[in-house]
């Protein structure tokens, strides 16, 4: 999924972390825009462990459930579509917990 | 609703928990059953509130003095048989319910709190509950993930929590194998006695109107119990208690136990899929028509400040709750009785009508509906209901006008 480039002006990205990789994001921009714009679209898995993605974009659905920390505060779940992009914003669409 | 021309022996209005618990009992018993509920099953406090199975005294017995405490305690008779017949609903209605009883604490922070604890457990104790004070080291051996700070706690090895989402369906669908009739999206729009004691009841539902006569009718439906028995000019001293519910997302099992709090608002257990939930009697704010008066038609809404604090109690009692996210908030609203216990059984103004309904009535509405059951399929009420029965607020009757 892309941006719309052309006739768009947005402020100057910033970076946020996305499952370890450094991605680029606007300021304005949901964590919900810069998974997708990860070239995954990939969020929260289902408990058998199959891949689900973005539906309603509107706080209602929680299919874009991720784990979010800011700096070095603790990880929170939360709806991607719902949270602002941040400088310093990490990402983690597996529980950063019980990660291996 | 045309060609429904049968005769039956009850109108039971409100498919909730009591009023499908009482058609199962009254179809086994062999009477002629018609069910009116106004939404869809389950829709109202029935199916909102969170499933806490609780037998010990209620915090809101205690919160108003030793009087209030010593008449509350006298809901312990019921609260055992409600145990009993917890123990049993499952293989009664022969399907998995959810249900849990793997015990509950009821937890102090403070020496004052324990004090309230001690009193609590021993009038129970003299009332047959097999509670007991646990002293902070023996709370911290049963329960590690709770809070090193809480003086103890009273525990009760048969507490736990049910689904509430699936028992009215197993009443509802077993009533209607036993025969009874059940009608959803349908109100009870008009109720008249007649000269001959009979009831004449209009229905709106999907297919019109039907006017319905029967020589009994139940109101169960709740909260609105009072405006229903207020058609035949009668006052049952029910009020709306609007209040909160909410959940965690999954997490592995860490906590079998029922959770409530002798000195605050608080009740939490772990459902089977994982999540926390988390209530104890936080209100929500009931909607307000133009002119002011409460609403209670529309859903009430979730009241901010009484959110935040019931969840600090519960982050303070568990703080392991607080690495966990909130998925959801929601409202239910239940009643409460002039004196605080249930009010179960025939108005005797109005001999023929009976009513079932007030608070705590996930644990205790099993084994009200069976107690009700006997009562109209008997003709008299057992002793085990006498504490309940509407004839204690017979004065408020004292000017109706009936045939």
């Amino acid at each position: 999924m892309r941006r719309i480039e052309q006739g768009v002006t947005r402020p100057e990205p910033i970076a946020v972390e996305i499952d370890g990789a450094s991605v680029m994001a606007h300021p304005g921009e949901t964590v919900a825009v810069a998974v997708l714009a990860s070239a995954s679209r990939r969020f929260r898995d289902d408990r058998s462990g199959a891949p689900r993605g973005m539906f309603c974009n509107m706080g209602t659905c929680s299919e874009c459930t991720v784990w979010a920390a800011l700096g070095t505060s603790p990880w929170r779940r939360v709806r991607g579509c719902l949270v602002l992009a941040e400088p310093t914003l990490r990402i983690s669409t597996r529980d950063p917990e019980s990660r291996p | 609703m045309t060609g429904e021309t049968s005769k039956f022996d009850i109108l039971i209005v409100g498919g909730g928990l009591v009023g499908c618990a009482s058609a199962w009992h009254l179809a086994r018993l062999g009477l002629k059953v018609l069910v009116a509920e106004r939404g869809h099953l389950n829709s109202g406090a029935s199916g909102q509130n969170a499933g806490s199975l609780h037998f010990q005294i209620e915090r809101r017995f205690l919160e108003q003095g030793e009087k209030a405490a010593a008449d509350g305690a006298r809901i312990v008779t019921l609260n055992r048989l409600a145990l009993e017949e917890w123990r049993g609903i499952e293989h009664m209605l022969g399907r998995p319910l959810d249900v849990a009883m793997h015990g509950g604490l009821m937890v102090a922070e403070t020496e004052a709190q324990m004090a309230l604890l001690a009193f609590k457990v021993a009038r129970e104790n003299e009332l047959g509950l097999s509670t007991q004070v646990l002293d902070g080291a023996q709370l911290r051996e049963r329960a590690p993930y709770l809070s090193p700070h809480l003086a103890g706690a009273a525990w009760l090895a048969d507490e736990g929590h049910a689904n509430p989402r699936i028992l009215v369906d197993a009443f509802a669908e077993g009533a209607g194998e036993q025969g009874a009739r059940i009608r959803t999206g349908t109100a009870l729009t008009g109720l008249s006695m007649a000269r001959d004691g009979t009831y004449s009841a209009v229905l709106s539902g999907p297919d019109g109107e039907m006017r319905v006569n029967t020589p009994r009718v139940l109101l169960a439906s709740g909260h609105w119990v009072p405006r229903l028995a207020g058609m035949l000019g009668l006052n049952v001293p029910l009020y709306a208690a609007p209040l909160m519910m909410s959940v965690t997302d999954r997490t592995e099992p860490v906590l079998p136990y029922l959770i409530q709090h002798v000195g605050a608002r608080l009740s939490m257990k772990q459902t089977e899929d994982g999540n926390l939930l988390i209530g104890g009697g936080w209100p929500s704010r009931l909607a307000r028509r133009a002119d002011g008066t409460p609403d209670l038609d529309r859903p009430a809404a979730v009241e901010m400040k009484n959110l935040r604090a019931n969840l600090a109690v519960a982050a303070r009692v568990m703080p392991g709750l607080a690495q966990r996210s909130l998925l959801r908030t929601w409202t239910g609203t239940t009643c409460i009785s002039a004196d605080q216990l249930p009010i179960v059984g025939e108005i005797p103004a109005a001999p023929g009508l009976f009513v079932a309904a007030g608070g705590s009535l996930f644990t205790l509405g099993p084994v009200l509906a069976r107690l009700l059951a006997r009562t109209i399929a008997e003709g008299s009420a057992p002793e085990e209901l006498s504490m309940f029965l509407p004839r204690r607020f017979a004065h408020l009757d004292a000017f109706a006008v009936l045939p």
